[in-house]
């Protein structure tokens, strides 16, 4: 009896041992994963399906939200399809009835009706209480700002993955959830950009221009602030936007630039010893004979004229002469430490290849590509190249991602000297001043710089009946911070430009608007007082008696 | 004894079970409260995803485009001019500075502010509060302080409808209202002459008296005049002086020459001389 009690007990014993090393095992597994316990993972952190992508301001450019989407499933409808493909046709009338009523016969188990649909469709399609109806929500790219900066942010396809601009270039980065969580800032401005698609807009409705074109930059970060091309797309709904419209013509498309090219040709002069001083004269006659080829001015001097005065009256012959002291193989080694030879290096993958006269680059081509004919590049190129002319001569990569302890300036290559970089200032204030841009000039801003007006090649020759008009400038001039690019593919003459349709005329005005607009917000006070240097180039230019 | 060892290892056993009761009602516990914080968190992250539903939204529906439209139809604003900035404090200050055309009335205002020969300011200053009460035609205009500022304004006045300067400018604003209120006695040019032979009992003085003008429009007022800003020369006016009686009664502070003798000519109006001023002012008021 006393051993059956014995049994019992150690029974007993055993049982209370075990539910209370059960409860310990327990109590020990918490203390060591409890942090993972019955938690959700998916509701305790708030990681898009997609990364954002925001302005240098941190103001939205793109973002992942859930979107309502409206199916149908042919099979589970239950009541008169002939009735449901009417009452969806009332709905969403992209459809007739017919065709609601073909989908639903086609014998396919699955059908979108609609992605994206407004919360009102959405509660109309739910009262239909049709349960082949499915709504569901998934994830979806929205750009808040419609067509702002388009070709920049780019798109993604209807997969989510990015396939133009930013979107494409960091698919990787947005797509993966490891970094996803973290916004891609770029350095563009929405503001800025506002502004400047604002103005090149208006500028391409005056002069029924086909294109346009914009860039706005810190020439000593590389970053760019701006940047546009026009006709734009509304990113939400990219496959509604023509091949002209998704067409990056700041990155991709290269045009040759005229003018704009002829600081430097006078930069690399000074450099290579070749210019020694803006008073340097050389011999500007009404044409110029040259290599069996003529080259023409559009306002001949027809005397002895100095550097300051080709640069202010843009003289082709005055600018040839001068690429012709240089010699090709300068031109060439200068040209590709600005990278210009090169294609244009940004983060977007729409990037434009430069055309050159390549092998048949001889004496010609060299007095040619020094007034910026026989040499194509994109605008990006050309802001670049203004920036390092006026940076004080250190070349670097323009840069779509926003300068900071992450991303910090690149390690520049000194292309000029810094006292030819300084002495350009009052050169290409002058054009502003005196010369052909006297239009892109903002009261107090110091804008400085140079128009180009370049004949486009249509059925192989030359027209002046269709020009790209550009004006590259830097403001402020006494103290160089950014880079302004701005171009209008053939633009008209109007009655208000007397006909003309010159860079001086469009596209220069679009600058002065433009600058007015950011400069105060860029943290450039105006100042009527403040000018560069003028004094070493106001010496050097004739000045016509005054009747 | 032998009791006691059987339950012994009863009692173990219920210890043991009563432990590991409460080692789990504490784990119990802690489950729960790791559930309830979770149910935080889960609400925080979708506040969060609220929030973030929301900015879009506003940021989709605010968006830049849509804001320029709007400025272009309704607000029309416009980026603002280089001119319109300011270096710093001190241009800004200068925005609050006087329009230009107070420099023209500037007599005027000396007249009125500064007592360059306080005596005669005193006379004035009282003169012309007692002077409308007769008449009183243009009694509440008087009170001292308006009539300081209207004074300037029938200055500027004239100015403009070519009174001759050389006039004014001998005492600067003291003349100036004289002339003007002269006008409704004298008419035509003989009012420009009209302060100066007002002014005659009380001499030079009383051409600087502001209070001429309203003398003038009564017989009585250059009475008075004579009898505050010089007793020594009220003889004259004196027997005029006996039509006005009330013009008497406030001639008492004629006893204070003293002070008008004392008065400092280059202090600013003192208060003194608005203090009898504003006495009488206030009881034909």
């Amino acid at each position: 009896m006393l051993a059956v009690m014995h049994q019992r007990l150690m029974f007993g014993m055993l049982l209370f041992g075990g539910i209370v090393a059960l409860i310990v095992l327990r109590i020990l597994y918490l203390a060591a994963f409890g942090d993972h316990a019955g938690r959700k993972d998916a509701l305790t952190s708030l990681i898009p399906d997609r990364g954002d992508i925001v302005d240098r301001d941190g103001q939205p450019l793109a973002r992942t939200i859930d979107a309502w989407t409206i199916a149908i499933h042919p099979a589970k409808i239950i009541g008169s399809k002939l009735d449901v493909a009417h009452k969806l046709a009332a709905i969403m009338p992209e459809r007739t009835a017919e065709q609601y009523f073909a989908m639903m016969k086609s014998g396919r188990t699955f059908f979108y009706l609609r992605r994206r649909a407004a919360p009102d469709v959405v509660a109309a399609v739910n009262a239909l209480g049709e349960p082949g109806l499915a709504i569901q929500r998934e994830p979806d790219r929205l750009y808040p700002q419609t067509s702002l900066a388009a070709q920049v942010i780019g798109y993604t396809d209807v997969d989510g993955r990015g396939v133009a601009g930013m979107e494409r270039a960091y698919d990787q980065y947005l797509s993966d959830p490891a970094t996803r969580g973290e916004p891609l800032t770029l350095s563009i401005s929405n503001r800025f950009q506002q502004a400047l698609e604002h103005e090149l807009s208006a500028a391409m409705t005056t002069y029924s221009a086909i294109g346009a074109a914009g860039i706005i930059m810190d020439l000593h970060t590389g970053e760019i602030l701006a940047m546009t091309s026009l006709p734009t797309l509304n990113p939400n709904k990219a496959g509604d936007g023509s091949p002209e419209a998704r067409f990056n013509r700041a990155t991709l498309g290269v045009y040759e630039l005229g003018s704009t090219f002829k600081p430097f040709t006078v930069a690399m002069a000074m450099d290579s010893g070749v210019v020694k001083s803006f008073g340097q004269m050389y011999h500007c006659s009404k044409e110029l004979n040259i290599y069996g080829h003529t080259i023409h001015d559009t306002h001949p001097f027809g005397r002895a004229c100095s550097v300051a005065e080709i640069m202010k009256e843009s003289s082709n012959i005055g600018t040839a002469l001068i690429a012709n002291q240089l010699g090709a193989k300068r031109q060439q080694a200068f040209l590709k430490k600005m990278g210009f030879l090169d294609p244009i290096k940004v983060e977007v993958r729409e990037r434009g290849r430069t055309l050159t006269p390549g092998s048949r680059w001889g004496p010609f081509e060299t007095l040619t590509v020094g007034f910026g004919h026989g040499i194509a590049v994109t605008p990006l190129h050309l802001a670049t190249g203004y920036a390092t002319l006026l940076n004080g001569g250190i070349y670097r990569p323009a840069t779509l991602l926003k300068v900071d302890a992450r991303h910090p300036v690149p390690k520049g290559r000194r292309v000029f000297t810094e006292d030819t970089s300084y002495k350009m200032r009052a050169l290409l204030r002058l054009v502003v001043t005196q010369g052909t841009g006297r239009k892109a000039d903002a009261p107090g801003y110091r804008i400085g710089g140079k128009t180009g007006t370049a004949e486009k090649l249509v059925g192989g020759h030359y027209t002046s009946a269709a020009v790209v008009t550009t004006f590259a400038g830097v403001f402020p001039m006494d103290e160089p911070r950014y880079v302004i690019v701005t171009m209008l593919d053939d633009p008209k003459g109007t009655a208000a430009t007397y006909g003309f349709h010159t860079a001086g005329w469009n596209v220069a005005p679009v600058v002065s608007h433009t600058v007015s607009r950011i400069a105060p917000m860029l943290g450039v006070r105006p100042d009527k007082n403040r000018e560069p240097n003028m004094a070493e180039v106001l010496s050097f230019v004739h000045q016509e008696p005054k009747e | 004894m032998s009791a006691g060892r059987s339950f012994r290892s009863l009692f173990m056993a219920a210890s043991c079970a009563g432990a590991a009761l409460g080692c789990y009602l504490v784990s119990l516990r802690v489950a729960s409260e790791r559930a309830a914080l979770e149910g935080v968190e889960t609400e925080i992250v979708m506040a969060q995803r609220n929030l973030r539903v929301l900015q879009t939204e506003l940021g989709t529906r605010g968006r830049l485009a849509q804001l320029e439209r709007w400025n272009a139809s309704a607000l029309s604003l416009s980026a603002p001019n280089a001119d319109q900035f300011l270096a710093g404090s001190f241009e800004l200050a200068r925005l609050a500075r006087p329009e230009p055309e107070a420099a023209i009335g500037a007599p005027v205002v000396l007249a009125s502010a500064p007592a360059p020969a306080s005596p005669v300011l005193q006379t004035t200053s009282d003169e012309l509060d007692r002077a409308p009460a007769p008449t009183g035609t243009a009694t509440a205009s008087f009170a001292p302080r308006s009539m300081m500022s209207q004074a300037s304004l029938k200055t500027s006045e004239k100015f403009s409808q070519g009174q001759s300067r050389p006039g004014t400018l001998i005492n600067g604003t003291r003349e100036v209202p004289a002339n003007s209120a002269a006008k409704p006695s004298a008419a035509g040019g003989k009012s420009k002459d009209q302060p100066v032979t007002a002014a005659k009992p009380a001499k030079d003085r009383s051409l600087d008296m502001p209070g001429l003008a309203a003398a003038k429009s009564t017989v009585k007022a250059p009475a008075k005049v004579v009898l505050k800003a010089a007793p020594a020369l009220a003889a004259k006016p004196e027997p005029k002086k006996s039509v006005d009686k009330p013009a008497l009664v406030a001639a008492k502070p004629v006893t204070k020459p003293k002070q008008l003798a004392k008065a400092d000519p280059l202090a600013p109006l003192p208060a003194k001389t608005s203090g009898p001023t504003r006495k009488e002012p206030a009881s034909q008021r």
